[in-house]
């Protein structure tokens, strides 16, 4: 099944424009309307088998969390910055409250996406998503921990930090697993094969690029300290590599991680081939951010159309079986998902 | 509802399984009829939903038995009934190259004063309506902080000229606003080198090295004026403000080049948040420089204190100095002398 991305950068650049300037004449209002419409641009633009996708969202809901978002930030902040002494109880708060919120973004993204008169679910509850971020307790240890300063020194806080960077590779499986093998298209659940290990390996190389970046550094920095003393080139020379090598473990992981998990997912008769390469991707962030700032931001959308048909030219999607295998019923109608917009707790807490 | 006979073709979605068929869609009058390899379905023209224009994307109408229709889009459906009401103005302006134009006319310009004018004055607006005691906290916390962390070390300073000092700053701060809020610390800091601080809640810390390098009280009073002149004009509280209104307006603006990884997306905050600083720095220049000369003090102090703390960085050859180096130190030095004459 072909899967194309079809947008155009003036086209989103006058959505973009206009929506961006409602924005900010509204103090910040409209963004939901605006991101309904950029949603709306992008998921009618990707055509999967000739067939658009279909954002269904309605702003109010969006509006209803990005309040609950901003009022939920500001006490963060003013906890950070004026009330310090409530700062332990609003991070335990949010610890409670962080797997609702992925569980509420992800069913909320999935109901009010659809193809073909039927839409995405997804059915993970709260319970899983604690399980599953929390896996091993190991991030409360960490924000608990170095909240009350559990540890008497700096070399029992590290190495737990140490730990959970070697682990995170196998916890990332996880949550990936949890989002993909909760989501649901006409009755099948997708179903993801990767393991830990190979996501480990990902992070090993794109590790082993930073190191060699790192090398690369250190005998330019020594080699050009020795001759040139200090000067602005000599600074731009070191911090080169370092920047370069950053760019590319950078492209490599996203590369990388969306390769895996694509390349493994199945969802019933459909199967997936997701063919990013870090060089690329780094290409493409480098020349995004360059002609970003030449154009003061104006070339903003244009980077954004570019990139998806980028990510769209690299993802193939497989039919091995009957697409009727796909079953729609009451809870996947595309009218049922625009009528229940009175729902209390149905908002958009994704940003 | 005034739809002429028109013929649309396109894909007729069931609902029950993500394939389309072949299918036309007759208007005729108040009703239409669906025809395909497999249906035939009489519809009454009010019953049907039709999806938002977006770009030159295929448009979908909800048909009343759960199914659904796709064509290309036809100036024919925006007759019909919609799916949403509001979004038909915003995609009509969207459509026009010169509403974009505008757009990016009144961005531009609503950014720019947002930047140089309406920021800074709501965040003084506001910082000088929230009473400095909401900063205590805050600021006692970083000192313990501070003091915990080994950043600073008790004062080496004899007690004598400690306490001539502390008489020096006391006359310095009589009759300010905020006087009754502002505490001087001493502290040994070889880390931070010679410098003074201004830290919420108005306390000023000023470390050894800067006592040793000024020559005379005069100097080390100068630099107190200007830690004065950060509290009294509310510097820290405006800080806040100001950077993370900067920093929320700069995330929405940027929202797109972030979701691409794209590291330039901090960049307009970081731009905002270092022009602040510096005009801060200015404005407690020129608070100093006035308490000065009503306390009958030379802001000539001020500049010479600057020009040997300038000389002692060069001085130190420290690795990457130039990046430390301001370019605005020579301006300041001039400033100071200027109001020194007047």
């Amino acid at each position: 099944m072909a899967l194309a991305f079809r947008g155009s950068a003036r086209e989103y650049f006058r959505i973009w424009a206009v929506n961006l300037c409602l924005t900010l004449l509204t103090c910040g209002i409209f963004s939901a309307w605006a991101k309904v419409r950029k949603k709306r641009y992008f998921y009618s633009h990707i055509t999967l088998d000739g067939t658009p996708f279909q954002y269904l969202a309605q702003p109010i809901p969006i509006l209803k969390g990005r309040i609950v978002a901003a009022v939920l930030f500001s006490v963060y902040y003013a906890s950070g910055h004026f009330f310090t002494a409530l700062m332990p109880y609003v991070l335990m708060a949010a610890m409670v409250l962080a797997p609702w919120v992925i569980v509420r973004s992800a069913a909320f993204n999935a109901r009010y996406s659809a193809f073909r008169n039927m839409t995405f679910q997804f059915d993970g509850n709260y319970k899983e998503a604690l399980k599953t971020i929390y896996w091993l307790g190991l991030i409360p240890a960490l924000v608990v921990g170095s909240m009350f300063q559990w540890w008497g020194n700096l070399y029992a806080g590290s190495a737990l930090f140490a730990f959970f960077g070697f682990i995170f590779p196998w916890w990332l499986r996880r949550l990936k697993n949890f989002i993909v093998s909760r989501t649901a298209f006409g009755g099948e659940h997708g179903e993801l094969s990767a393991t830990g290990g190979q996501f480990f390996k990902v992070y090993f190389l794109a590790g082993l690029i930073m190191v060699v970046a790192g090398v690369i550094a250190g005998v330019t920095g020594a080699a050009v300290f020795a001759s040139l003393k200090k000067s602005l080139y000599a600074f731009v020379l070191v911090s080169l590599p370092v920047y370069i090598g950053y760019v590319l473990a950078f492209a490599y992981v996203q590369a990388g991680i969306s390769n895996l998990v694509w390349n493994r997912t199945r969802l019933g008769p459909l199967s997936f081939e997701s063919t990013l390469r870090g060089r690329g991707l780094a290409g493409l962030y480098v020349s995004n951010a360059l002609a970003i700032l030449a154009s003061v931001g104006l070339l903003m959308p244009w980077a954004v159309i570019r990139t998806l048909k980028y990510r769209a030219d690299h993802l193939r999607v497989r039919q091995e079986g009957d697409l009727a295998d796909f079953h729609g019923s009451e809870t996947t109608a595309v009218r049922a998902a625009g009528a229940e917009v009175g729902e209390f707790f149905d908002m958009d807490l994704s940003l | 509802m005034n739809a002429a006979t028109a013929t649309l073709a396109g894909l007729y979605y069931d609902g029950c399984r993500p394939i389309g068929a072949p299918a036309t869609l007759v208007f005729a009058g108040k009703g239409a009829v669906l025809i395909g390899a497999q249906i035939s379905q009489r519809l009454a023209t009010v019953e049907l939903r039709v999806s938002p224009r977006i770009g030159r994307a295929d448009r979908f109408i909800d048909l009343p038995r759960g199914g659904q229709f796709q064509c290309a889009d036809h100036p024919l459906l925006d007759r019909l009934p919609q799916e949403v009401r509001t979004e038909g103005v915003v995609a009509w302006l969207e459509q026009r190259v010169t509403v974009a134009i505008a757009s990016v006319a009144v961005i531009l310009s609503l950014l720019a004063a947002g930047y140089f004018y309406g920021l800074p004055a709501a965040a003084n607006y506001i910082a000088m309506r929230i009473p400095i005691e909401t900063e205590d906290t805050v600021g006692r916390r970083s000192l313990a902080w501070l003091d915990e962390n080994k950043w600073f070390h008790p004062s080496q300073i004899a007690p004598d000229m400690q306490a001539r000092i502390r008489q020096g700053f006391d006359e310095l701060r009589y009759g300010l606003p905020q006087a009754s809020h502002c505490r001087l610390e001493f502290r040994d800091s070889p880390v931070i080198g010679p410098n003074a601080f201004a830290l919420p809640g108005g306390t000023i810390v000023i470390t050894d090295a800067m006592v040793q390098t000024a020559e005379s009280p005069e100097e080390v009073l100068a630099v107190l004026a200007h830690e004065l002149g950060h509290v009294e004009r509310r510097h820290a509280m405006r800080h806040v403000l100001q950077d993370s209104a900067a920093a929320v307006t700069a995330a929405a603006v940027t929202s797109d080049a972030a979701s691409l990884g794209v590291a330039v997306a901090g960049l307009p905050a970081v731009l905002a948040q270092t022009k602040y600083s510096r005009e801060f720095e200015t404005e407690a220049d020129d608070f100093a420089f006035q308490l000065l000369r009503r306390r009958r003090l030379s802001p000539e102090a001020f500049a010479t204190l600057m020009e040997r703390l300038t000389r002692k960085q060069q001085d130190a050859e420290r690795a990457f100095a130039f990046v430390s180096s301001h370019p605005v130190t020579a301006e300041r030095i001039q400033r100071a002398r200027e109001a020194a004459k007047r």
